[in-house]
């Protein structure tokens, strides 16, 4: 059968004054209906890129410059504009960070939400399904005449998922969709977009920072670093074993792995520049674990139990002594 | 919102009392005054200025004089100007429909091309017709309106394309309805023209950098995501939020109605408020000063009045109490 959404050798380049700057190298994925995938990774990782890429939502200067990407087996890498924008809504349902920038503060609820039903309906059989949409975030039939000002952000964030899901898509894009809430609510809007993906057996491809929170409910998890995927595995793989030696620093620096009293840990380093990635590995500057050959190469992914795991300590040679 | 607007319009009395109080305690402020100076014009008659002494209250303190003046306002006497020998309102009405024709054809010519201009330069960002137009906006709010009035005289009397001062031409009195209208609109082209450009740089410049922010909103990326196609992406989602910081500027302009044309009015001769209000304030002609004030005041808070409804309209995050 053929997955809900597939990414295949997904490259993105910053087309600035000077020369081209490489943002994602190699992005590859899938995710089935029905299934969530987590794409994790810190601020400036290429995340949201990656996510903006499928629909080509692009920033201008941004370009694509290899890979495919195919939904329901249709690949959207040829399509011109026009055939995008009924990709968008239709097919795709996109979810974002911080629910009342993201709605328009001079329109209704019930208007932005209607105008992105995609099928000829009557006025209304268009409000009745914004009626019945509503009810299944959980918002009231009233919220329709609101302005989002009106509403607190779990209830914005809700009638965003609602505009998202109108047109019942096959795949759900969540970027960071609890990042500006309060735990409560965060906890509300987690559970909300659990139930409907199982309801509507959607492909959930969940961005997220927060490793814990992926964890709880991805069944695949991806990690990112620097505009790569650097380990792409079953969720209780990467999680309880992490492969690659930055997943396994972003794990061991979860406050749930302290002892009261104990140090805080954090990666040492920062996040490189894509304008000035290191040789190599982009992650060899910060890695506990690096080799020389990572000073010179950069690794594959290799296969390592169920996941794969971009790391020369996982294959291309025999392991060699680490150092420093 | 009827409320609000009965509530504000109230509020115009004591705003006016207290505008018009000060204008005239701050006239009778300056040196010399109307009395001796009519007293010395032998045009005047001795019984005309006791007319108006007893009228007016004229030999009465200050206070008492204005509280004469108000009583006479209530009954909708705008007392006599001194140097023309009619009735205030008389003169006021026919200079006062010249110069909102010409605000209002300035206005709405300036509104009508620097709106489309200014989302024309945001949607052709970073390409040469922006380039041009902001350059050319640049020249316009560099160069003062009067300077382009004098400029447009100039090339009016040099082409010959335009009349020149007044507003018509000598066949006026034998030409029919509608010779007339146009006869008029011509001799408004050149004063309204001048108005036209000195005003339109700026408002080009705030629209296209509202409709540049609006476009860079978070909102806009959402309606992209919904598939809607780009004219709903820009004529309802950015437009509708670029145009509501435009709306307050609307409401100053339509309060500068009066007075804002006075410069181009003087250099472009065309007989409206701005020459009035200045000679009557340079020969201290009381009684039109403040008449021609009242008018004024009574614009400038409608005019805000208008602005604050329209922004409630287009703004739902605004609630008028």
């Amino acid at each position: 059968m053929e997955k809900t959404l597939v990414v295949k050798n997904l490259a993105l380049a910053f087309h600035q004054e000077r020369r081209p700057v490489t943002i994602l190298a190699g992005v590859e994925f899938e995710i089935s209906s029905g299934e969530t995938l987590a794409l994790v990774g810190e601020s400036g990782s290429g995340k949201t890129l990656t996510a903006l890429s499928i629909v080509k939502l692009l920033p201008p200067q941004a370009r694509l410059e290899t890979g495919e990407v195919r939904l329901n087996g249709q690949s959207l890498t040829s399509l011109s504009e026009r055939e995008m924008e009924n990709i968008r809504g239709r097919q795709v349902g996109l979810v974002f960070q911080e629910p009342s920038a993201y709605l328009n503060p001079v329109f209704t609820i019930g208007n932005q939400i209607e105008e992105a039903i995609k099928s000829s309906l009557s006025r209304k059989e268009k409000k009745e399904r914004v009626a019945q949409m509503l009810a299944e975030v959980g918002l009231d039939e009233k919220h329709y005449w609101h302005y989002p000002h009106q509403l607190s952000g779990g209830m914005q964030q809700r009638a965003l998922i609602a505009m998202a899901l109108i047109n019942h898509p096959s795949l759900l894009i969540a970027d960071e969709p609890t990042t500006s809430l309060d735990v409560t609510t965060a906890v509300q809007i987690i559970s909300l977009i659990k139930t409907l993906i199982k309801k509507h057996h959607l492909a959930l491809l969940f961005i997220s920072h927060d490793i814990a929170l992926a964890h709880y409910f991805a069944d695949r998890m991806a990690v990112m670093y620097a505009g790569r995927l650097v380990e792409i595995g079953p969720t209780r793989t990467v999680f309880n074993s992490p492969r690659h030696p930055y997943t396994e620093s972003l794990i061991a620096c979860l406050p749930e792995k302290y002892k009261p009293g104990e140090k805080i840990r954090a990666i040492p380093g920062t996040v490189p520049d894509f304008a000035n990635l290191p040789s190599g590995c982009p992650f060899h500057p910060r890695c506990h674990r690096r080799m020389e050959r990572c000073f010179r190469e950069e690794p594959e992914m290799f296969p390592v139990a169920s996941a794969l795991v971009r790391c020369f300590l996982y294959g291309n040679s025999v392991a060699t002594e680490p150092g420093n | 919102m009827r409320r609000y607007i009965v509530r504000r319009v109230l509020q115009f009395v004591p705003l006016l009392f207290g505008m018009t109080l000060l204008s005239f305690l701050i006239i009778h402020l300056a040196p010399g005054d109307y009395f001796t100076q009519l007293k010395m014009n032998p045009q005047i008659s001795p019984e005309t200025i006791a007319a108006m002494e007893r009228n007016f209250g004229l030999d009465k303190p200050v206070l008492v004089q204005y509280f004469y003046w108000v009583k006479n306002i209530l009954t909708f006497n705008l007392g006599e100007s001194f140097a023309y020998h009619v009735p205030n309102a008389f003169l006021i009405k026919e200079r006062l429909l010249n110069t909102v024709a010409l605000s209002v054809f300035s206005i709405m010519a300036t509104w009508m091309l620097a709106i489309p201009l200014g989302i024309y330069a945001a949607r052709k960002k970073g390409c040469w017709q922006e380039t041009v137009l902001s350059a050319a906006a640049y020249v316009g709010i560099s160069l003062p309106s009067f300077f382009i009035a004098m400029l447009l005289v100039f090339l009016a009397a040099r082409t010959m394309v335009l009349p020149i001062g007044g507003t018509t031409s000598i066949f006026w009195t034998g030409a029919s309805l509608w010779e007339k209208f146009v006869d008029y609109l011509r001799h408004l082209l050149l004063p309204g023209m001048a108005l036209t450009l000195a005003g339109i740089g700026s408002l080009y410049r705030l629209m296209k950098n509202n409709f540049l922010e609006a476009l860079g909103s978070p909102y806009i990326l959402t309606a992209r995501a919904k598939g809607l196609p780009p004219v709903l992406v820009l004529y309802k989602h950015a437009l509708r939020n670029a145009v509501n910081p435009m709306i307050t500027i609307f409401g100053y302009e339509l309060s500068g109605i009066l007075s804002g044309a006075a410069l181009v009015e003087i250099i472009t001769n065309w007989p409206g408020m701005g020459r009035l209000i200045l000679d009557a304030v340079l020969s201290q002609d009381l009684y039109l000063v403040m008449a021609s004030l009242l008018i004024g005041g009574f614009l400038l808070i409608l005019g805000n009045l208008i602005a604050d409804i329209l922004l409630v309209m287009a703004d739902p995050r605004i609630r008028l109490r």
